[in-house]
C-alpha cells in the first residue's frame, strides 16, 4: 500500500477490519527480551511497520503527512496493538501527547518536518514537564529561558521525563515570566551541548524515566512552540490528548493482563475477579463516551478527572487481584507479572496524583469553592 | 422524538414525579401516556422516567411494567420478582398502609418463587433509579458542605470531605456511563451492579458528610439511603450480580470487551 492508493476511512469497522486483516499476515510480534532497551526497539520496528504501510497515518492531518480520517481511528490501532502486545502501550502511546502539541503550536513546517520522524519511529521524542520541586503543581515549575538575541537560553532540571535517554527532541516547558502566564514551551534537540540526562531506576527495575539537567542550553528562537507564555495552555490542552485515546490503549492493555489472569489462575474467587472486572468494564464505557464527545467536536476538561480517577482505581484493583489470584508468583518469580503489579503503584500518581484529580473534581464539577 | 420534545417529555415527567407518589403517580404516568411511551420508545422512557423517581425520591410500580413490556405481555399488572438471597416479591400497585421493607413506603410484598423474568431490562431500569437516588444524596450533601459553618470554615472547605463527595461523583459517573452503554445481559447486569455499588457508595459518603443530621427522620437523606439498599437488592445486588460476573469470565476464559468503538 503507499499513500496515493491508501483509502480514506470514515467509519471505524473498515478500518479495524483491514487493519486486524494486514495485522495477521505481518507479525510484529516482540522478542523474548523484556528489557527497556528492547522494548524501545520494538517499538520503533512497530511504529515504522505500521508508518510504512500507512496505518500509523490514519487520524493525523495531511499537514503532517497524515491520511486524515477521524482521530478515533488512532485508538482503534493502539487498541489493536495493545490487544496484541505488540508494543508496551506507556511508551506507544507517547505519540497521542507529543504529536498534537506539535500540530497546535510548533511553526507548521516544522511539525511537517518532526511529526512524521515521531510517527514512522525513526525518533523517539521526550515530554519536559515535571520538575523536582513542583510534582502535580505543574505551574510552580522554575527551569528558566532568558532571551539572547535570536535564540533563549536554558538553566534548570526536570524530572520523571520518561524516555529521555532514547530521545532526540524533547517537548520542554520553562518559565520567561512569573505565574501561569510566564510559562513558554520550546522544542529542543536533546543533542544540544549542556544537556545531561540521568536515567532513574524506578520500583518496578526499569529506567523508564529520567532527570534531565539543562545548563546554559541554546536553543534558537525559532523553535519556541506558540509565543511566549502559550505553555499553560499548551499543558492544559495536552488534557483531551491525555485522558482520551491513551487511555483507551491503556484499558486495551490492562483487558489483556485480566485475560492472561484468567488464562493461569486455578483459583475460583468469581467475587474478585467480578469486581475487578466490573471496575475495567466501568472505565472502558467512561473512556468510551470521551472518545465519543471528542469525535463530535466537544472540548473536554476537568470532567476528564472522573476517567483518571476510575483509570487509576481499576489498574491497582485487577493488579491486586492478579496478586491474590495468582499466590507467591509475583513475589517469589521474576515474571512480567512483578513489573506490573510495581508500575500499577504509580497509577495514582503519575499525570496528576488521585488526590490532585479529586481537588479538580471538588472544585469544578462539585462548584464547592476554595479549600 | 427530537431534542425539543424529549425537553418537554423530560419537564413533564419531572412535575409529574415531584407532584405525586406511588399509586397517584401510577394513575398520572398512565393519563400522560406511560404505556405507549414504554411500548415505542423504551430508550427514552425507561433512562428518563427511572431517573426522575430517584432523583425526586418517588415511587411508583412500573418496574411491572418495563419487565411485562419486555417479555410481550400487557402492562399494569404485577408479576413475581427475584430479590437478593433467592428470594421472591410482589411490587404491589396499590399503596401500602405501611409496608414492611426497609423503605416501608415501597409496597412490597414476600412471595414464594416466580416464572423467570426478563431480567435485563428491569436491571437497567433499576440501575437508572439507583443513580437517580445516588445523586439526589450526592446534592443533599453537597448543600449541606457548601452552607454548614465548622471550626469557623465552610465543611466544603475540607479536603476529607470534598474527597468523599469527589469519590462520590467518580462513582455515579461511572456508572452511568455502564447504564448508557448497556445494550445485552452483561451489559445490563454490569450496569446494575455499578449503579447499585455507586448508589451504596453515595449513601455512606454522604450520609458521613452530613453528620448527625443526615441521621435522623427529619432530613429526607434516609429515605434516599432506605431506597438506594432495598432497590440495590432487587434481580440481584451488587455483590450477587458481580460474583455472577467473575463465574461468567471463568467459564468463558477471557474478559468481554462490551463497547466498541
Amino acid at each position: 500500500m503507499n499513500a496515493t492508493s491508501a483509502p480514506g476511512y470514515l467509519n471505524v469497522t473498515d478500518f479495524r477490519s483491514d487493519l486486524r486483516a494486514w495485522l495477521d499476515e505481518h507479525d510484529l510480534s516482540p522478542g523474548p527480551d523484556h528489557s527497556l532497551d528492547a522494548q524501545v526497539a520494538q517499538l520503533a520496528r512497530v511504529r515504522r511497520a505500521l508508518y510504512d504501510a500507512n496505518w500509523m497515518r490514519y487520524g493525523w492531518p495531511a499537514e503532517v503527512r497524515g491520511l486524515g480520517g477521524p482521530a478515533v481511528l488512532r485508538a482503534v490501532l493502539g487498541e489493536e496493538v495493545a490487544t496484541r502486545e505488540l508494543a508496551e502501550p506507556g511508551i506507544y502511546s507517547m505519540i497521542e501527547v507529543l504529536a498534537p502539541t506539535m500540530i497546535s503550536y510548533a511553526p507548521p513546517a516544522l511539525a511537517a518536518e518532526m511529526v512524521p520522524r515521531l510517527l514512522s519511529g525513526r525518533e523517539q521524542w521526550c515530554q519536559g514537564f515535571s520538575e523536582p520541586g513542583s510534582g502535580s503543581d505543574l505551574a510552580s515549575l522554575t527551569t528558566r529561558a532568558v532571551p539572547r538575541g535570536d535564540h533563549w537560553e536554558i538553566s534548570g532540571q526536570k524530572v520523571w521525563t520518561s524516555l529521555a535517554q532514547f530521545a532526540a527532541r524533547c517537548v520542554l516547558l520553562t518559565r520567561t515570566a512569573p505565574g501561569h502566564d510566564g510559562i513558554t514551551a520550546f522544542f529542543v534537540d536533546m543533542d544540544t551541548p549542556g544537556i545531561t540526562v540521568r536515567p532513574l531506576r524506578t520500583m518496578h527495575g526499569v529506567d523508564e524515566f529520567a532527570e534531565v539537567f539543562f545548563d546554559d542550553v541554546i536553543v534558537p528562537a525559532d523553535r519556541m512552540l506558540g509565543r511566549p507564555g502559550d505553555g499553560w495552555r499548551l499543558a492544559m490542552d495536552l488534557l483531551p490528548h491525555e485522558r482520551s485515546t491513551c487511555f483507551w490503549h491503556r484499558i486495551a492493555h490492562l483487558y489483556k493482563r485480566l485475560d492472561h489472569l484468567l488464562a493461569e489462575t486455578s483459583i475460583p474467587d468469581d467475587a474478585e475477579l467480578g469486581a475487578a472486572y466490573l471496575a475495567l468494564h466501568t472505565v472502558r464505557c467512561r473512556s468510551h463516551a470521551t472518545q465519543r464527545r471528542l469525535a463530535a467536536g466537544e472540548r473536554l476538561g476537568a470532567e476528564t478527572s472522573v476517567d483518571k480517577v476510575l483509570l487509576a482505581t481499576a489498574e491497582q484493583q485487577l493488579l491486586e487481584t492478579v496478586r491474590d489470584l495468582l499466590p507467591g508468583v509475583l513475589e517469589l518469580t521474576d515474571s512480567l507479572w512483578r513489573s506490573e503489579y510495581l508500575y500499577a503503584k504509580a497509577a495514582t500518581i503519575y499525570g496528576g496524583t488521585a488526590e490532585i484529580q479529586r481537588n479538580i473534581i471538588a472544585r469544578r464539577l462539585l462548584d464547592l469553592g476554595r479549600e | 422524538m427530537d431534542a425539543t420534545e424529549r425537553d418537554l417529555l423530560a419537564e413533564t415527567l419531572r412535575k409529574t414525579t415531584t407532584a405525586a407518589s406511588g399509586q397517584a403517580l401510577d394513575a398520572a404516568l398512565t393519563d400522560l401516556g406511560w404505556a405507549e411511551l414504554l411500548a415505542e420508545q423504551p430508550d427514552i422512557a425507561v433512562p428518563l422516567t427511572f431517573r426522575l423517581l430517584g432523583e425526586t425520591g418517588a415511587h411508583a410500580p412500573l418496574l411491572n411494567d418495563v419487565l411485562l413490556s419486555a417479555a410481550g405481555r400487557p402492562v399494569g399488572a404485577t408479576l413475581p420478582l427475584p430479590y437478593t438471597g433467592g428470594t421472591w416479591i410482589v411490587w404491589e400497585r396499590a399503596d401500602a398502609a405501611a409496608g414492611t421493607a426497609l423503605d416501608a413506603e415501597l409496597p412490597l410484598r414476600s412471595v414464594p418463587a416466580g416464572p423467570p423474568v426478563p431480567l435485563a431490562a428491569g436491571r437497567v431500569a433499576l440501575g437508572w433509579w439507583l443513580l437517580g437516588t445516588g445523586r439526589a444524596m450526592l446534592a443533599l450533601a453537597r448543600q449541606h458542605a457548601v452552607d454548614r459553618v465548622q471550626f469557623g470554615h465552610p465543611l466544603a472547605s475540607f479536603q476529607a470531605v470534598r474527597h468523599r463527595l469527589a469519590e462520590t461523583l467518580v462513582a455515579l459517573d461511572g456508572a452511568e456511563a455502564t447504564l448508557v452503554a448497556a445494550s445485552d445481559d452483561l451489559g445490563a447486569l454490569l450496569a446494575k451492579a455499578a449503579a447499585g455499588r455507586a448508589a451504596l457508595t453515595a449513601a455512606r459518603h454522604c450520609q458521613q458528610v452530613l453528620g448527625g443530621i443526615g441521621f435522623t427522620a427529619e432530613h429526607d437523606l434516609h429515605r434516599h439511603v432506605r431506597r438506594a439498599v432495598v432497590l440495590d437488592g432487587l434481580l440481584g445486588s451488587a455483590r450477587e450480580l458481580t460474583r455472577e460476573a467473575g463465574a461468567l469470565l471463568r467459564a468463558g476464559g477471557s474478559a468481554p470487551r462490551l463497547v466498541h468503538l
